[in-house]
């Protein structure tokens, strides 16, 4: 069943839409991350034209992650005041990360950074965690204890002023770390079009050592207002947002993300974090590799003329 | 003894050869089916004489400017090079006739007339400048020279493939004695706008008659309140899509509640 989408201007199979949305909306509520790297590539291998697919994804991804971020909360799962932190400087970042990515649009290199992106970010943070979580899970099935937590929190994270107490997290850090945090993924997200939570998650992890439980809730915190800002942004200054796409990719997405967020409690956590690496190295990998093989076709349309 | 001899008989009086058509659609409506669209020209020719003559249906899509780049190997990788406009490209192009074009007329006949894909005219494309708002400087406009064909055939090398240029020399068909059928397909990606469509009649490689229709493609009812609205008011339409989103990711959420 094809349906018409009046912004991207092309028809797409409704059903395999939703059940993408779906998909992802599982992906996303189980990993607490928006899902936005998964999307985006997939729907522009659809040929639906990037700048409307990565505009409609923000919708989709705010509403997937409103969808999980409640079922979170009532597990007390939400840290507000740190969410609250990351989006102020998540605000900043994607203002300046889509000014950022208007000007690489003009230059005509705005391809080359997101795949680079995609490689670098993807890739690093994928080995990274896969790294990590499979140490975790043979340690475990050894019987080994679990190595001393090294609790040496670096230095840095508390000689700076400004601090705050966040007693959900039970931390007492500086401001400015998850300040910046949120403005860099802030940035990245605008120009990658994703919501960012595959580097929100480690980093809150290993950089702001929050505990496990929290940092999943309060990274979809973060991201809701991270892609609405996003979504109203694209859409009042390119009007590439198709509310038709987005209605569809929602529908599924809603659905799959109340299940993603129920079936991440029956996982162990270095387990969740393996498979949730396993998938980030591959579409670093899928993305960032195109750089070095000889396109067959060596001309490409850019779409839209304003970049 | 010298008759004067009659004065040689003035060529009998021809009606110059005519031709006429019609489309059978001039509104194409976009609504949430649509899938593309079939549009079937008919057309008669008026010829007293009996010289052989060819009919070549050109039909252009409002115009696109077309922005393409080219990749290019850097140490080892693979990067995109200055994006290069075309400007005046058609939206959508087909250009049908009862046999291949070049047996029809000759080039010059056909450059001058825009037929065919080799000769559609796809304005001259100057290197995209870039704004100093961004603090970047002008960059020099340079010509692309030698390379121009490569650009030029790769754009309709790209928009046929999009299936938006065709070229068909046996897309007119004659049903009858001087009476013809060409189908116009348009798929889901054509653009929006006036198409026109030329009727042309070719006697001994020269265009004698010609006709031209116009089509006009449009979205209707849901799909044209969204496009206006979001291109009219976009702020209003961002706010209310993402509105919706939460909400509809807040009501389910309500919705999957176990407790």
């Amino acid at each position: 069943m094809d349906i018409y989408l009046p912004i991207a201007e092309v028809a797409v199979n409704a059903p395999l839409i939703v059940a993408l949305g779906a998909l992802v909306g599982f992906i996303s509520g189980m990993f607490g991350i928006g899902g936005g790297f998964l999307m985006t590539p997939m729907l522009v291998f659809l040929g639906i034209p990037a700048p409307v697919a990565v505009s409609s994804m923000a919708n989709h991804v705010a509403a997937s992650s409103m969808s999980s971020v409640i079922a979170y909360s009532r597990r007390r799962a939400v840290d507000l005041r740190m969410g609250a932190v990351l989006a102020a400087g998540g605000v900043v970042g994607s203002i300046a990360g889509v000014e950022l990515f208007r000007w690489l649009r003009l230059l005509g290199q705005a391809d080359l950074v997101v795949s680079i992106s995609y490689l670098l970010f993807l890739g690093v943070i994928g080995a990274l965690m896969l790294r990590e979580s499979v140490g975790a899970i043979l340690r475990r099935r050894r019987g080994d204890p679990a190595p001393p937590r090294r609790d040496r929190r670096p230095v840095w994270l508390y000689g700076l002023p400004l601090k705050m107490r966040f007693p959900r997290s039970r931390l007492y850090i500086s401001v400015i770390p998850p300040l910046g945090l949120g403005a860099f993924v802030g940035i990245l997200s605008a120009i990658m079009g994703v919501g960012g939570g595959f580097i929100l998650v480690p980093a809150m992890v290993y950089i702001l050592r929050m505990p496990a439980g929290m940092v999943v809730g309060t990274s979809l915190l973060q991201i809701i207002v991270t892609s609405s800002l996003t979504g109203v942004l694209q859409a009042g200054r390119n009007q590439t947002v198709d509310i038709v796409l987005a209605l569809l990719l929602i529908v599924g997405g809603i659905v799959g993300a109340q299940f993603g967020a129920r079936a991440s409690s029956r996982f162990r956590a270095e387990e969740l974090r393996a498979i949730l690496a396993l998938i980030v190295l591959a579409v670093g990998l899928r993305m960032g590799l195109g750089l070095f093989f000889a396109p067959e076709e060596p001309f490409v349309l850019l779409s839209g003329m304003g970049g | 003894m010298a008759i004067d001899a009659p004065p040689p008989a003035p060529p009998p009086a021809v009606a110059p050869a005519a031709i006429s058509a019609a489309l059978t659609t001039t509104n194409v409506q976009v609504k949430s089916d649509f899938r593309g669209a079939r549009i079937v020209l008919y057309g008669a020719v008026f010829d007293t004489g009996t010289r052989p003559a060819d009919v070549v249906v050109l039909v252009r899509g409002p115009d696109q400017p077309v922005r393409l780049t080219r990749k290019q190997k850097v140490a080892g990788v693979w990067l995109n090079s200055r994006p290069v406009v075309f400007r005046g490209a058609p939206g959508f192009y087909r250009a049908a006739s009862n046999r291949p074009l070049e047996d029809i007329a000759n080039f010059g006949v056909l450059r001058r007339l825009g037929a065919g894909l080799d000769h559609l005219t796809i304005n001259a494309p100057e290197e995209q400048r870039v704004d100093t708002r961004y603090g970047v400087r002008d960059m020099v406009v340079s010509r692309l020279g030698a390379d121009y064909y490569d650009w030029r055939r790769a754009v309709v090398r790209l928009k046929t493939n999009a299936g938006l240029y065709h070229e068909d020399g046996r897309g007119v068909r004659f049903v009858d004695r001087g009476l013809f059928r060409a189908e116009i397909a348009l798929p889901t990606g054509a653009p929006t706008g006036v198409y026109r469509a030329d009727i042309l009649l070719f006697q001994d490689g020269k265009p004698v008659s010609r006709r031209s229709r116009t089509l006009t493609v449009e979205k209707v009812g849901v799909e044209r309140a969204l496009y206006v609205w979001a291109h009219s008011r976009p702020w209003s339409y961002g706010l209310a899509a993402m509105a919706f989103a939460l909400a509809a990711g807040w009501a389910a959420s309500a919705a999957f509640r176990r407790d």
